[in-house]
């Protein structure tokens, strides 16, 4: 990355951009369903499932990046599962970045999704059970439309936080510059390596974003959108 | 026709509920925390009972030991919630037809104005649930449960929240509904005006126990319980010994206002000697005029009390006396002017008559 021969490298921007879309859906799908289980079940070691899908907004992401690098590497049986009976390698690849961003992103899309699932009440679903609804008639016709703008508003923040995840994402893809450099670790290596021009321009990029996701969620939580 | 037997521990409370309905309006009543709105949410499949059997017209929806649990949505019961629940997303109209599942579009559309048009909806059916007042609310949420046919309808303290006039005109409402769409109906609630006023039949429930189910003159004279006098409001509940006995009548001796006679139990002889609880409503204890002479036969059931307090009460005044042997306490209720002509007030001794038939022995 860098402005070395007259021109922007786009590719750090691309691959932050896919790999976040990619985790942001990932993280939507299990993390809706997660947030759902919390908002309306109970069952024995529902505290430590909460707690443990919350740890990764105040553990160093390193730390969360070690363990992923040790569970999905070679290292370990799951890795070996991974990479030679199913063909995938994360460690190193943009699909690790995917992981990285999908486990530090879940806990901002979790928390306001659960409160948007508790917020519908669950006398509203029982009426429309009541009413000769069918479970997934009522999901799609009460609890989704009721609860839309947390979920939103959780993706966009789950988004915003995939795209300036660093250190999770260093320790499991690495900082291979055109296979696994991310915006984060481009503006670290600019840094690092004198270029102030290209960490300008990418430190202003990132700057402007985060402030748009900030401000559009919260309008969209006042219900302004 | 709906059977139910139906028992469920949670925490430190149990309930255990045998009732049977035909097509009627059954008033279940009770204190708060009685288990009123709990039984509700047993019936509807809502909370999981932990034994027992519901059959709705020879259906069987719940069977504990036959492990049958019909799912909430097959069991064709219509629950009003007591805070409505309406969809706040959707209109009126949309609320109204949400549950008319498998018409097609322009019977649904009859359907929903004919109901629009029985519950006094007219001109508000776009409207969003946040932009109508609580009666209104309240008219929709009935409109949206018959609109799904219910076999039966439950009804969790549906008017708790309205004033009292509106309450007054959904009441009304409610009757002229249950003529129209003659469902089983269990309607909860804690007030007893309401319960009177409703129930073709009242079921009187407490701590998670029916303590009697009859027709409202059944409930309101003839407790069955001492629990069930008090709640329907027959406040002047005394305990005595049974002196005497014959056919018909028995007299039993309360230290505190003395001996009182009282007709026999129908189905319950009572043997003197034994310790029996006995009641007579506020507005059922006679005043005799200051000037009226008394004595001999006459004499019986009189009992001269002090005046303690005296209380309006719109359109009626409650009188507190002390009264009888060694001064009980007694509520009396009164029409205002009966109060004024006699000039009746705090600190004058009066002679009450606790007229032999209205004085209940409770079995």
């Amino acid at each position: 990355m860098g402005l070395t021969d007259n021109r922007m490298d786009f590719f750090p921007l691309y691959l932050t951009v896919k790999v976040s879309l990619i985790a942001t859906v990932i993280t939507v799908c299990a993390g809706g369903a997660l947030s759902w289980t919390l908002a309306r079940k109970t069952f024995p070691g529902k505290d430590i499932v909460d707690a443990l899908v919350v740890q990764p907004l105040v553990m160093p992401p390193t730390v969360l990046g070690y363990y992923l690098l040790v569970l999905l590497g070679r290292g370990s049986g799951f890795g070996r599962f991974l990479s030679d009976t199913l063909g995938i390698e994360i460690v190193f690849t943009w699909k690790g970045a995917v992981v990285a961003a999908v486990i530090s992103s879940l806990p901002l899309f979790v928390k306001p999704a659960r409160a948007a699932f508790e917020g519908v009440g669950g006398d509203l679903e029982n009426a429309a059970r009541l009413l000769g609804k069918t479970e997934w008639e009522v999901l799609r016709t009460i609890t989704l439309p009721l609860a839309w703008r947390g979920i939103l508003a959780g993706a966009v923040m789950a988004f915003a936080r995939a795209t300036g995840e660093f250190g999770a994402t260093l320790m499991v893809a690495g900082n291979i510059p055109g296979r696994t450099q991310t915006l984060p670790i481009a503006i670290y290596d600019a840094v690092q390596s004198g270029d102030t021009a290209s960490a300008n321009a990418l430190v202003l990029i990132i700057t402007v974003f985060s402030f748009g996701v900030i401000y559009a969620t919260g309008r969209l939580m006042k219900g302004r959108m | 026709m709906l059977d139910l037997s139906l028992k469920k521990a949670l925490g430190g409370f149990s309930i255990d509920v045998e009732l049977s309905l035909g097509p009627e309006l059954l008033v279940l009543f009770g204190p708060s925390g009685a288990g009123k709105s709990l039984l509700l949410k047993l019936l509807a499949g809502i909370i999981r009972p932990d034994e027992g059997r519901v059959t709705i017209d020879a259906r069987v929806i719940f069977d504990g030991r036959m492990g049958v649990d019909a799912p909430m949505r097959t069991r064709r019961i219509g629950f009003v919630f007591q805070d409505y629940s309406l969809f706040p997303h959707k209109t009126v109209r949309e609320n109204i037809a949400y549950g008319m599942d498998g018409l097609p579009p322009d019977e649904t559309r009859e359907r929903a104005a004919g109901l629009i048009n029985v519950m006094r909806l007219g001109g508000l059916d776009a409207r969003y649930p946040g932009e109508l007042s609580g009666g209104q609310k309240q008219r929709v949420a009935l409109a949206r449960t018959l609109g799904a046919s219910p076999r039966i309808l439950l009804l969790d303290e549906p008017f708790s929240a309205l004033d009292y006039q509106v309450r007054e005109k959904l009441r009304a409402d409610l009757l002229t509904i249950h003529r129209l769409y003659p469902i089983t109906t269990i309607l909860v609630t804690h007030d007893l005006e309401e319960a009177f006023m409703l129930g073709e039949r009242i079921a009187v429930i407490n701590n998670g126990r029916i303590e009697q189910v009859g027709t409202r003159e059944e409930v309101f004279y003839r407790p069955a319980t001492r629990n069930v006098a008090r709640f329907m409001g027959a406040r002047n509940i005394f305990s005595g010994r049974v002196e005497a006995v014959d056919a018909e009548t028995v007299v039993i001796h309360n230290p505190d206002i003395g001996r009182i006679s009282a007709f026999q139990p129908p189905g319950a002889a009572v043997a003197p000697g034994r310790e029996v609880t006995f009641c007579i409503r506020p507005e059922e204890v006679i005043i005799i005029k200051p000037d009226k002479a008394v004595g001999g036969k006459d004499n019986e059931n009189v009992v001269e009390g002090e005046i303690t307090s005296v209380m309006a009460k719109g359109a009626t005044h409650v009188l507190f006396l002390r009264a009888g042997e060694r001064g009980a306490a007694l509520k009396v209720e009164l029409p205002n002017f009966v109060v004024r002509k006699l000039g009746l007030a705090t600190g004058a001794v009066i002679k009450v008559l606790l007229k032999k038939e209205s004085v209940w022995v409770i079995p």
